[in-house]
């Protein structure tokens, strides 16, 4: 196990950057998660760590040691792969012991740590099959037995659930966190999945077109956002925008007002009279007449264009002066589309963003 | 609307292909077990005695020696071009450096120049380094003719191949040749297959290049050695047969062994 550091990386492909500037300490033992959208840059950020790409600019340290240089196979990585890619031609077990057969290692001792390993992830009845007669939570789990048996200083994963349906990806999901309580494995994980993000990552970190948005712990990346982007991209369904007039302490807009508080309230006197972005996610907005939510003077009054009811909530999209939110309400409510309906908002979680740059204004 | 089903149209068709395909082979075969004048007045019967000495005789009067000629050149030219074809190709179809299109290009345009048009400079080339006359003067040009197709094909078949395979495998520890060796070789035999049956084919039944290479008769291969059994057997045409049954046959073997390979390669060449 190791720490690791990225120190200003880059990663150029002629003109094009696809990374700029990239800075990360990771803490050995660490569950680090790369989140963002296709094209972010965090899927080659993990491959330069792998080796599998040349950092163009920027050091890599893994322990004490540069890697900028040190091929693929000296770094003492292992990685799993979005499809899994596994050698077709051997068994699971021939799979496992391979990279340990390459590093030479005593035959009784990779027995033992393939055996081991096929017990932890409970596939020691499949060691004897081929890739292609196993399903892919199966080949899922041989992967992460070819990582693990390795014992190596970090593990990268890029994706891997990508592939399973939404059951399976769960179960996985509390697999891959199990396996790293235990394993207490430096690990950096790639996902545009912000779900996977949060349940798995003891720090998160949020890309968007090569830059990093924000490094933190999940609940801090929900609570504060340091920008409209991260805002947007970390929560589900993801976090409402409208454009407001700053009025002292109120930020307002056609069809609703909303008075801030505490250090928001403070930060928006900067702002008086001019246009913000007002924020506010889905769970912190309520019915009029909802035990949930205190009311005060904050309302968002509009007409209801959809209900999607799930169980245990609903989810409603209103109109209010011709911008669209999403309110989590509860799942019984007595709500139909059409319906002319008071929001409340939760205004100590309410958050308010610069007009142009985009970034929080501080709360 | 009835659909017509053109199902036993299209089975009656294949069936007159393969009796095409098929009948001389079977002539062949039937005749290099009969005697002269059975064959001449009955040529599309079935032999009253199966003559098995034609075989016997053949081969002793000269195809044990050329089959193993023609053995040994064709094996050696075929590994040799799977070697330097399935590098090249790896590298053409991974690395990326200046030149490599062009570099492609003119691997590549070596497939279009006949063999004819060579001839005379090649056998001068072969004279002047005192390589006529020996099987490396036979090899070195079939592995200089065999490459360019052999990377064509290799190529197309090596863009396809899964990257991620490879650098699983090299995370996993493996230098370049390891690489190569243990997972890229064994995963691409469709590939090699097909370039060993083509190469192989044309290779063992190659003539010109043998006839104007070759002169000593302990050298000769089997199309070469057959000729000089058609003056030699004049009157003995199921001898004849025979020696040709018998060339015919490791070619028709290798082909069904590695069948399924062959198609599959086929079937991604030109991507």
């Amino acid at each position: 196990m190791a720490n690791m550091a990225l120190e200003h990386i880059y990663k150029r492909y002629g003109k094009t950057t696809a990374v700029t500037d990239f800075n990360l300490n990771v803490e050995d033992g660490e569950f680090i998660v790369f989140v963002g959208p296709s094209g972010c840059g965090k899927s080659t950020t993990l491959r330069m760590i792998a080796g599998l790409e040349e950092i163009s600019d920027g050091v890599l340290r893994i322990g004490d040691r540069v890697m900028n240089d040190v091929p693929p196979k000296d770094r003492d990585i292992a990685m799993v792969f979005q499809n899994y890619a596994l050698y077709p031609h051997m068994n699971v077990y021939e799979n496992m012991a391979f990279g340990l057969r390459l590093r030479k290692v005593p035959k009784d001792q990779i027995d033992q740590r393939v055996r081991g390993g096929a017990k932890i992830l409970q596939i020691e009845h499949l060691l004897e099959r081929k890739p292609k007669e196993l399903s892919g939570g199966q080949r899922q789990r041989v992967a992460l037995g070819r990582a693990i048996v390795r014992e190596p200083k970090v593990f990268l994963m890029d994706e891997p659930l990508s592939n399973l349906d939404a059951k399976l990806r769960v179960e996985m999901r509390s697999q891959i966190s199990k396996l790293h309580q235990n394993l207490k494995a430096t690990t950096i994980y790639v996902t545009h999945d912000q779900i996977e993000a949060m349940t798995m990552g003891t720090r998160i970190v949020v890309m968007k077109d090569g830059f990093i948005q924000q490094v933190d712990t999940p609940l801090n990346l929900y609570d504060f956002p340091k920008n409209k982007f991260v805002a947007g991209f970390i929560g589900s369904p993801s976090m409402n925008f409208l454009t407001a007039t700053c009025n002292n302490k109120t930020v307002s807009g056609n069809g609703f007002s909303v008075e801030a508080q505490g250090k928001l309230a403070d930060s928006l006197s900067a702002y008086n009279g001019k246009q913000v972005w007002y924020g506010i996610r889905p769970e912190h907005l309520g019915l009029e007449g909802s035990t949930t939510i205190a009311g005060g003077a904050n309302r968002l009054t509009g007409v209801i264009e959809v209900v999607e009811p799930l169980g245990a909530e609903t989810d409603l999209m209103v109109n209010i002066g011709g911008q669209t939110v999403v309110a989590k309400v509860d799942g019984h409510a007595q709500v139909k589309v059409g319906d002319t309906v008071t929001l409340f908002c939760d205004q100590s979680r309410m958050h308010a963003f610069d007009m142009e740059k985009e970034l929080a204004i501080g709360r | 609307m009835r659909r017509i089903n053109f199902r036993p149209l299209v089975y009656a068709l294949l069936v007159v292909y393969l009796t095409i395909m098929l009948l001389p082979f079977l002539w062949l075969l039937v005749s290099s077990l009969k005697t002269t004048p059975e064959m001449f007045s009955s040529p599309f019967s079935l032999p009253a005695v199966l003559r098995l000495s034609n075989f016997v005789e053949a081969w002793q009067t000269g195809v044990a020696k050329y089959l193993l000629n023609s053995l040994l050149v064709t094996v050696v030219s075929v590994v040799a071009i799977l070697v330097v074809s399935g590098l090249a190709a790896y590298a053409l179809a991974r690395s990326q450096f200046p030149g490599r299109n062009g570099f492609y290009v003119l691997l590549i345009t070596g497939y279009a120049i006949p063999i004819h048009t060579v001839l005379v400079p090649l056998y001068e080339m072969l004279r002047s380094a005192q390589a006529l006359n020996s099987y490396i003067g036979l090899i070195g040009p079939y592995v200089a003719f065999g490459i360019p197709f052999s990377v064509l094909l290799l190529y197309s078949f090596f863009l396809d191949f899964p990257k991620e395979l490879e650098e699983a495998a090299r995370l996993d520890g493996c230098n370049e040749l390891q690489l190569l060796a243990r997972i890229v070789a064994p995963l691409s035999l469709p590939g090699l297959s097909s370039v060993a049956i083509f190469q192989g084919v044309f290779i063992w039944n190659e003539f010109l290049l043998a006839l104007i290479l070759i002169s000593d008769d302990a050298l000769k291969t089997l199309p070469f050695g057959l000729v000089s059994f058609q003056g030699q057997y004049a009157a003995n045409w199921p001898l004849l047969l025979a020696s040709v049954t018998m060339a015919t046959l490791p070619i028709l073997l290798l082909y069904v062994v590695l069948q399924r390979q062959f198609v599959n390669s086929l079937a991604g060449l030109g991507k």
